[in-house]
């Protein structure tokens, strides 16, 4: 009880967003973001998609091993990693209990760890892009993919707004604290005070929501006397901002040397 | 208001405007008429709800083409009529910095924001402006930095800036002390002027602080039920005081000094003459019980001395340097009398009262401490994965029935000594310990029926839908037997009974603090912790808390407020904890605090007008209000008091 309690501790609504921002931004080190972000989403899109149709364990696993590798040099946070792990653990096993209990046994393990191989690859391939690049990189990318500007904007501005957001959400949450009741009896492993903490994580919500559509009155106007929506239709402003993507020498690299990789491992498998 | 000048030379011209909200019935603007010269720095002051920001949202063009209302008048800005601009088009003329400016900001890192504006207009050199702008308002070495790095100040500089950035004509700034404390308010000011004088911006505020308006703006201008009553230079507009005190903006303290030290005058004239009977309860407090000496052989002592304007019309002091000029050339003839400057020695003489009070306590020995901190430290992790400690080391005990206020500058660690208190932070070295137990074995719902925190910002603390509930959701939510007949009694005493169906996001800013006051003290707490509460109010709501203060005492017998209002300190507290940098620097009565101008300094703390006159006139001043100050100029005047043995009782 003593280890759940000092691990409840650790996970405190500020190390939460602390994670989260440094995943988001905190990666200008890695050297992934050094790449052009086109490449990088292009390349993302394949590792989402493709894994799904394929049931090769020989590639899905080596394109696994491709994916840790991108995953550490994209320097991603423990915390990450750690949800990751959890979220697999927990989807896969209760798959196989389920299992279990439709009469299967240990053999409906493989197709399993079939289905984990390629959540991981997908996850990971997100992870890698996600926390290698910086929500401004992602949205320029995006941009000269061609998404509409309001879409890429709203994806850094989101970024932007989330610890202010956090910190809403931090006084809220500590208004129903300062002033509602906690039960008095942690109950059979912490229920009750699981139960009371998820209750007002509920409740934070509405005032949330009301409080932040108070601050959007000001950003909306805000944004229009900066030219944003002049902006949007002017096709130079565009061009202006797209000018610093580059394909450098290191992207085409990174590209082709992924596809080199990938089709060696449906050789090899189709070798086996 | 009616200009001469020509038409170029006019920033805004506005004329017969009138202006109706979609969707209301009353106009907001009801034919203002208005010129503001090319390279003036103007302040717009008006009581709530006068339409000062409206007619501000008139120069960028958000009126009339954002708010599509009714409207009639017209607008030109810079010699162009507005009307045939859109918002895009006008926004390169007119810069906009809001309120509420952490809400404008919407770029992840500084340079980002800075140039959001050229990036959106396309123009080429985007970078250079960015740049530019960041130079202009001291913040070139921040241009890496997350938005969410930086402080207040710093974040309202960048707003500035975003809005600079596109070397605008013409800069408005809506209220830019309200959410600021007195430092870094000034350091905006600093900016705003040097933008002004050295890039020849005109340069508009919207403002209700006098002092800031006296010290810096060069023209004023008064809007009343959506008109502009008058637009002067600034001494000339803040002398205006009828005006004022109808709309409830308070002048200068100065200014109120010296009015309040001409009537005391005037009056004494009078009494000599007719009824010297009337003295002692006209003078002040303090028990001059004598009549005074005939008043007419008082050299420099009628107030018609004072420098004149106009026919009859009587010109006050509006800024300090004015105030130090004015009040010496009165009591010239009397500064050498023995004592005035011995003032400044005498207050050397006890300047170090961080010493005296921090171990001890007050003089009950035997009195329990509400709270104690024992060597108690606290750190928070940055977004650079760095430790940054903010307490190194308190060692504090708060004793029952004492007024505490906590001051220091931002990042002194204010607000995280009463997060300690209220258990919202638990010390990370050391203990607090609250009624005698550790904070570390309570939780915040334990501690809290003890410790009642108050927020900076009232909103953050309403999560029901109307007033009552908020009121009454702590008293249900723990199931306090007469749960129904506090309610009632918390409506009734923060006068809120009227407002107890309406939604508290939606009141005005006094209205939202006497709710936030009421939340805090309805469950009878030993202990309510206050974060700032005259923060972001104007001032005629800060009169009303103050009466709200009293109030609370009925249910409280401790309170502890965290405050850069050095008026609320010297009017409210018996003890004042002074923090640097996460250590205490001084604890002792107001008094004491303030007669160390070292201390005050080293604290960056922002003494206010009077208190400065004071010091630079050489008096010793136990108060701090400007009728405390006339009343001392007038004893020195009339002969009766030997300028710092009347203020300093105990030195006599």
């Amino acid at each position: 009880m003593q280890l759940v309690r000092s691990w409840l501790n650790k996970i405190t609504i500020e190390r939460i967003q602390l994670e989260l921002m440094n995943t988001a931004y905190g990666s200008g080190h890695a050297s992934l973001s050094r790449l052009d972000p086109r490449c990088l989403l292009i390349w993302y899109l394949f590792f989402a998609i493709v894994p799904w149709f394929i049931s090769n364990l020989t590639v899905l696993a080596g394109m696994f091993l491709m994916m840790v590798v991108t995953t550490i040099l994209s320097r991603v946070t423990p915390f990450i990693i750690l949800v990751l792990c959890l979220g697999l653990i927990g989807q896969v096993g209760w798959l196989f209990i389920l299992s279990l209990f439709f009469g299967g046994d240990i053999s409906s393990a493989l197709p399993l760890l079939k289905l984990t191989l390629k959540l991981s690859v997908v996850s990971l391939a997100s992870i890698t892009v996600f926390s290698g690049m910086d929500p401004e990189k992602i949205s320029d990318g995006l941009l000269a993919l061609g998404m509409p500007a309001a879409f890429s904007f709203s994806l850094s501005y989101g970024y932007r707004i989330l610890p202010v957001l956090f910190e809403e959400f931090r006084n809220v949450l500590l208004s129903y604290r300062l002033r509602g009741k906690a039960p008095e009896e942690p109950g059979v492993m912490y229920w009750r005070m699981a139960a009371y903490y998820l209750k007002l994580l509920v409740l934070s919500f509405f005032p949330l929501m009301l409080a932040t559509a108070k601050r959007s009155r000001t950003t909306v106007e805000a944004l229009e006397t900066r030219g944003f929506s002049y902006g949007m239709k002017n096709p130079a402003a565009k061009k202006l901002k797209l000018a610093h993507l580059k394909v450098s020498t290191r992207d085409i690299m990174f590209l082709s040397g992924s596809a080199v990789y990938v089709s060696l491992l449906f050789w090899i498998s189709g070798r086996l | 208001m009616h200009n001469t000048a020509t038409e170029s030379d006019l920033a805004v011209r506005l004329t017969d405007v009138t202006f109706v909200y979609p969707g209301s019935e009353e106009p907001v603007l009801k034919g203002a008429s208005l010129a503001i010269e090319r390279g003036s720095f103007t302040a717009i002051i008006g009581g709530n709800g006068c339409g000062k920001s409206t007619l501000c949202k008139l120069f960028n063009g958000l009126i009339p083409h954002y708010y599509v209302g009714d409207f009639s008048g017209e607008v030109e800005i810079c010699g162009q009529p507005a009307n045939t601009q859109n918002v895009a088009e006008l926004s390169r003329m007119v810069g906009y910095v809001y309120q509420d400016f952490d809400n404008q900001l919407v770029r992840p890192t500084v340079l980002d924001e800075a140039m959001f504006a050229p990036l959106n207009y396309g123009l080429p050199d985007y970078r250079v402006m960015g740049l530019q702008a960041l130079e202009m308002c001291g913040l070139t070495h921040l241009q890496d930095r997350y938005i969410w790095e930086l402080s207040g100040g710093q974040k309202h500089l960048l707003a500035l800036a975003g809005a600079l950035s596109l070397s605008p004509d013409i800069l408005v700034v809506d209220e830019p002390v309200s959410q600021l404390d007195p430092q870094h308010a000034r350091q905006v000011y600093e900016v705003l002027r040097s933008l002004n004088e050295h890039y020849g911006k005109t340069v508009i505020v919207i403002e209700h602080h006098t002092e800031f308006i006296a010290d810096y703006c060069k023209e004023v201008c008064l809007m009343e039920n959506g008109q502009v009553l008058w637009q002067l230079p600034v001494a000339d507009g803040l002398n205006r005081l009828d005006d004022l005190a109808r709309l409830s903006i308070q002048p200068p303290e100065v200014t109120q000094a010296a009015v309040h030290l001409s009537s005391l005058l005037r009056k004494e004239n009078g009494a000599a003459s007719h009824d010297q009977q009337d003295w002692p309860e006209d003078a002040d407090g303090r028990g001059l019980s004598s009549p005074p000496e005939s008043a007419k052989c008082m050299p420099g002592l009628h107030p018609d001395n004072a420098p004149r304007l106009g026919q009859d019309e009587v010109r006050y002091p509006v800024t300090t340097d004015e105030a130090v000029a004015y009040f010496s050339g009165m009591l010239g003839g009397r500064a050498d009398l023995p004592g005035a400057h011995s003032s400044s020695e005498a207050s050397g003489g006890h300047s170090r009262p961080g010493s005296r009070l921090t171990e001890s306590g007050p003089e009950d020995a035997q009195a329990r401490p509400i709270v104690e901190f024992k060597q108690a430290r606290l750190s928070y992790r940055t977004i650079r994965r760095a430790e940054r400690e903010v307490l190194r080391g308190i060692n504090l005990s708060l004793y029952e029935g004492e007024r505490i206020a906590l001051v220091g500058n931002n990042g002194a660690g204010k607000s995280s000594l009463l997060r300690l208190i209220a258990g919202i932070a638990k010390p990370s070295a050391g203990a607090v310990e609250v009624m005698g137990e550790d904070t570390k074995h309570q939780s915040i719902e334990q501690l809290s029926s003890h410790v009642s925190y108050v927020f900076q910002n009232p909103e953050d603390m309403f999560i029901e839908d109307n007033v009552y509930k908020e009121v009454a959701h702590c008293l249900k939510s723990r199931a306090y037997p007469d749960a129904e007949q506090r309610i009632s009694q918390m409506l009734e005493s923060f006068r809120l009974e009227s407002l107890k169906d309406r939604d508290a996001r939606l009141l005005s800013g006094g209205q939202q603090r006497r709710v936030s006051l009421a939340i805090g003290a309805a469950v009878l707490p030993h202990l309510i912790l206050l974060d700032e509460p005259t923060a972001n109010l104007d001032l005629a709501t800060r009169e009303e808390l103050l009466g709200t203060l009293q109030d609370l005492e009925g249910f409280v017998r401790t309170v502890v407020i965290a405050t850069h209002d050095m008026q609320l300190v010297q009017q409210w507290a018996t003890r004042v904890i002074v923090l640097t940098d996460g250590t205490v620097a001084g604890d002792g009565s107001a008094a004491d605090i303030f007669a160390d101008h070292h201390l005050i300094s080293r604290a960056g703390l922002a003494p206010t007008q009077i208190m400065d006159t004071a010091s630079r006139l050489d008096l010793h001043l136990t108060g701090s209000t400007p009728a405390e100050f006339a009343q001392l100029v007038h004893a020195i005047l009339t002969g009766k008091e030997v300028p710092h043995h009347a203020a300093c009782p105990q030195l006599a």
